[in-house]
């Protein structure tokens, strides 16, 4: 390896470091920089539906366990308002 | 649930819980022990449900209720994890589709689409007046409105929907 790339992989790492710093400062800890790099930034721009798009349709199962009902079955004479989340 | 008692005359609502945002095995945030909310990321549906359920039941959630199952349909359509809104209206289309939470989680922006098209609902500010306080009817301001599941352990400003 020639002095050049020793460089530019000697200033790549400095700077992946830091960066890695800067996002450990800005989520809180290691772990969370770690976890959002790891979890959040892969779901960050998926997804292509947008404002008009047909809504799509996927089946839900009810608190009890067994009633399964279909998000377009809920859809009708009035807007539907979809929260999506978890407990955590 | 404050959203859902203002408009649930004017629209539907459904609350779908998709798998989990921190759970213990993955993610898991201090704010999440701190509230004693610690999960394993589940692997079955019943596990799942145990959860949902236990949500449900701790918080007195009343708005209506559907479970992703564990091909995680509703997330992969909807991209929804690990929180985010949306409004379908009458016709079957995407009417208001919300950013990614918690960050670009912004429960008011579905209110003021609600708002816009049923007009405002607007409530007193809280105050720190006692019991003896007499409730009023005059509004004033607009209320902070339902967790949504993921928010509803520890409400935050960028999660907790208006």
């Amino acid at each position: 390896m020639n002095r050049f790339w020793k460089w530019t992989a000697g200033v790549f790492g400095v700077l992946l470091v830091a960066a890695f710093v800067m996002l450990s400062i800005m989520a809180g800890s290691p772990k969370d920089a770690y976890g959002m790099v790891r979890y959040a930034l892969p779901h960050m721009h998926r997804g292509t539906l947008k404002v008009g798009s047909d809504a799509p349709d996927a089946r839900l199962v009810a608190l009890d366990g067994t009633t399964r009902f279909h998000i377009r079955e809920r859809t009708g004479p009035r807007p539907l308002v979809l929260v999506f989340g978890s407990f955590t | 649930m404050q959203i859902y008692d203002d408009y649930k005359e004017h629209a539907d609502f459904l609350t779908v819980y998709v798998r989990e945002a921190h759970p213990t095995d993955e993610w898991q945030m201090k704010s999440n022990v701190k509230d004693d909310v610690c999960y394993a990321q589940p692997k079955t549906l019943e596990q799942r449900l145990a959860i949902a359920n236990d949500f449900t039941k701790r918080f007195k959630y009343t708005l209506p209720f559907g479970i992703d199952d564990m091909s995680n349909a509703a997330d992969l359509a909807y991209s929804a994890w690990p929180e985010r809104i949306y409004i379908i209206d009458e016709s079957g289309h995407i009417a208001y589709r919300g950013g990614m939470g918690p960050f670009n989680y912004k429960p008011e922006e579905a209110r003021n689409w609600l708002a816009a098209r049923y007009g405002a609902v607007k409530h007193e500010a809280p105050t720190a007046a006692g019991p003896a306080a007499k409730p009023s009817a005059t509004p004033t301001t607009v209320a902070p409105v339902p967790a949504s599941p993921t928010s509803a352990a520890a409400p935050s400003t960028a999660s907790s929907t208006k």
